[in-house]
């Protein structure tokens, strides 16, 4: 028997939910019956609304999908606009304020404090200039991703950017496609730094030479059922094709409809292509493709470039997008951190303005929650390096700033176990106060994931840290698990698990010490992924050595049990009633 | 030897912080761990009780997860033995409490 989520959606689902949607906008929230409230948030989700946690009823995180990060001229501005004017509620985030955008680890946008009645004037603004929150989120194509600056990377080996754009326009909103088992990740990548991730999806096109009728074609391998939820992650397996790029759409319109007719819809939980690719194996899924989906012969891999990868591995250049890099159109582009991905609003239209006076107005988002101002001639670098926002959104920042990347957390989010995002910027500017990496170490990726549902990629970092809970002088504190030694590249790899509910105030000393005994043990310029796989758990467990420091923690009481972390009364009873309808 | 949590832990999980012990005949090792009930969301013929020790503590065993399926029947017992013997407990500690023997 299908799920309830599968009922649901076999009453309303895909295009048709938004009427539904503006209806109850206009009628206000308490319109929605209570006994169908589960129903219609699973089914806002396709429309990129998600309902927020418990305490803060009536109110939604708002997701606009940016196909491959890329925010035309003018488009981050209306970000901007759309978040200082509608992203406010009843609480302040002591470290954000009021107004804020989040950008993500798959290259969208969040907002939240999101009223039901505001959806339609959002929406109007969002779709007048060319952005959409439309299967941000749901069973279906989600936001595609790849290297951001596809299509203007001197180092780029194919511009993916055109094919990116087509499976966009092809899929969402196509009726055969939104309404698969499950969400379906897909990443198309042409640069040959790795940037696209494509390992952790449900979906990859990577870039690879073949030969066909004689000649070198720069076209894409394939790859499936990648991806980091559950407990359970996978790296995503090579199915053995190799696709020109004026048939990426039929391959991927293939493998989506292949999951669509084949994946589990009986229990969510199994129901991502990573379970059905376990179970039927790389072959299978490529003889299926083949006899059941495309109707033409397909390659072969062709000769990938996986030993250039460099984008998150722990080790070499450009483990990410931050800094000046070269475009091939001879401009520049410029990666800036955004710390933990939070930028508040007034800050977004500033970097807006500047993005317009220094380059061409465009930005693109990275999947390391970062932010990049592209076309930026020789001659404007010198006076955008200048902009007092660089100052706070830096291209040069310390490895602990650019190396952090956060989840939600229990700030909103219904899954999270512990506060996230605010907890490691202040872990961020502790360790950089407090803690030296050796001299030829300039990046140091650590990850925070309110719970194992993954959204921070804890397991691809050198230091991954997931929400749990512990006591400490007998009272329950939020805590962290810690793992060690991840990251992708021609060999990625999981992080290890070693230690278990470490305090969340005893974190920072944990990876200072961590840190200490690496830069005294480590071998000659080893890298400290290296490091980590040449010791044993028992060993790493040792080295991670928890200890209270005069880093301080305020969050380290049930934040889950709060309607609002940083409210000054915090608890649930005293939750704002759901917002009133304007 | 670690290896990562069988058990999802997210804010729906029923308890992620318990102290329990695994004891076999030649060990005994305290350690925390988690508990969670649960069913599939359609067509569920059992409730299951799922738990699952640290494994940092625990070197004599393999990490693991035990997992119990129980009759609706048999979860109910279930229930209502914890039920009453946390009854039991409550009043025990009350009574302690009264006596100035607070247990903390």
């Amino acid at each position: 028997m299908p799920t309830d989520v599968e009922n649901w959606k076999s009453e309303v689902y895909g295009s048709e939910i938004r009427d539904h949607l503006f209806e109850f906008a206009e009628r206000g929230f308490d319109s929605i019956p209570d006994d169908e409230r589960d129903a219609w948030f699973e089914r806002f989700k396709w429309w990129g609304l998600y309902h927020q946690r418990n305490g803060q009823e009536g109110y939604f995180m708002m997701r606009i999908g940016t196909p491959n990060g890329v925010l035309e001229p003018g488009q981050l501005r209306v970000v901007g606009e759309i978040a200082d004017e509608y992203a406010r509620g009843p609480g302040t985030n002591p470290i954000f304020g009021d107004a804020y955008a989040d950008f993500t680890t798959r290259q969208s946008i969040q907002l939240h404090w999101i009223e039901l009645s505001d959806v339609p004037a959002i929406f109007e603004k969002l779709e007048a200039n060319g952005l959409s929150t439309q299967q941000a989120c749901g069973d279906s194509w989600r936001n595609i991703v790849g290297n951001p600056v596809a299509g203007k990377d001197a180092q780029e080996v194919i511009d993916a950017w055109p094919v990116i754009r087509d499976l966009n326009e092809t899929f969402k909103g196509n009726d055969d496609h939104s309404n698969l088992p499950r969400k379906w990740k897909v990443s198309v990548t042409g640069s040959a730094d790795g940037s696209g991730q494509g390992d952790i999806n449900d979906l990859a096109f990577e870039p690879a030479y073949k030969e066909v009728d004689g000649e070198d074609v720069v076209g894409f391998n394939v790859r499936v059922g990648g991806g980091l939820s559950r407990n359970e992650p996978r790296l995503a397996r090579d199915i053995d094709v190799w696709v020109s790029p004026e048939r990426v759409s039929d391959v991927a319109g293939g493998l989506s409809a292949l999951f669509r007719d084949n994946g589990d819809r009986e229990d969510r939980y199994n129901a991502r292509i990573k379970f059905l690719v376990d179970e039927w194996g790389a072959e299978r899924v490529r003889e299926t493709l083949q006899e059941e989906y495309v109707d033409f012969d397909l390659h072969t891999a062709g000769r990938d470039v996986r030993e250039e990868y460099t984008y998150n591995t722990g080790a070499g250049e450009r483990n990410d997008l931050i800094g000046i890099h070269d475009q091939k159109d001879g401009t520049n582009f410029v990666g800036l951190n955004v710390l933990v991905g939070r930028m508040g609003a007034e800050d977004v239209l500033e970097l807006a303005d500047v993005a317009e006076e220094y380059g061409s107005g465009e930005v693109r988002l990275s999947q390391r929650q970062n932010v990049i101002v592209t076309d930026v001639p020789d001659d404007a670098i010198d006076d955008l390096l200048d902009e007092p926002i660089l100052e706070h959104y830096s291209p040069s920042p310390s490895p602990f700033m650019r190396g952090s990347v956060a989840c939600t957390g229990t700030e909103y989010c219904s899954l999270s176990i512990v506060e996230t995002k605010n907890r490691q910027v202040r872990y961020a500017r502790w360790l950089k106060e407090n803690v030296e990496l050796p001299d030829d170490v300039d990046q140091f990726h650590i990850h925070l994931s309110g719970c194992t549902a993954s959204c921070a990629q804890p397991q691809i970092a050198d230091v991954s840290l997931r929400g749990m809970k512990t006591r400490k002088d007998g009272e329950p504190v939020e805590a962290l698990d810690v793992g060690l030694g991840g990251g992708l590249g021609a060999e990625p790899q999981f992080a290890r698990w070693v230690t278990q509910r470490v305090p969340a105030d005893e974190v920072p000393g944990a990876i200072a010490n961590l840190i200490d005994t690496f830069a005294a043990e480590r071998e000659e310029g080893e890298s400290f992924r290296a490091f980590v796989a040449r010791h044993d758990d028992d060993e790493l467990d040792a080295f991670v050595d928890p200890e209270e420091t005069d880093y301080d923690d305020p969050m380290m009481h049930n934040t889950k049990r709060t309607w609002y972390p940083y409210a000054e009364d915090d608890s649930l009873d005293s939750a704002p009633p759901a917002p009133a309808d304007d | 030897m670690m290896a990562d949590r069988l058990l999802r832990v997210n804010a729906y999980t029923t308890l992620d912080l318990v102290d329990g012990r695994a004891r076999g005949h030649e060990f005994e090792a305290d350690a925390p761990g988690v508990v969670n009930v649960t069913a599939p969301r359609e067509d569920p013929e059992h409730v299951t009780l799922q738990v699952e020790l640290d494994g940092t503590d625990t070197d004599a065993l393999a990490p693991h997860a035990d997992e119990i399926d129980l009759s609706p029947a048999q979860a109910r017992t279930l229930g209502d033995a914890l039920e009453s013997t946390a009854d039991r407990v409550e009043a025990a500690r009350a009574d302690s409490s009264a006596d100035g023997d607070a247990d903390r």
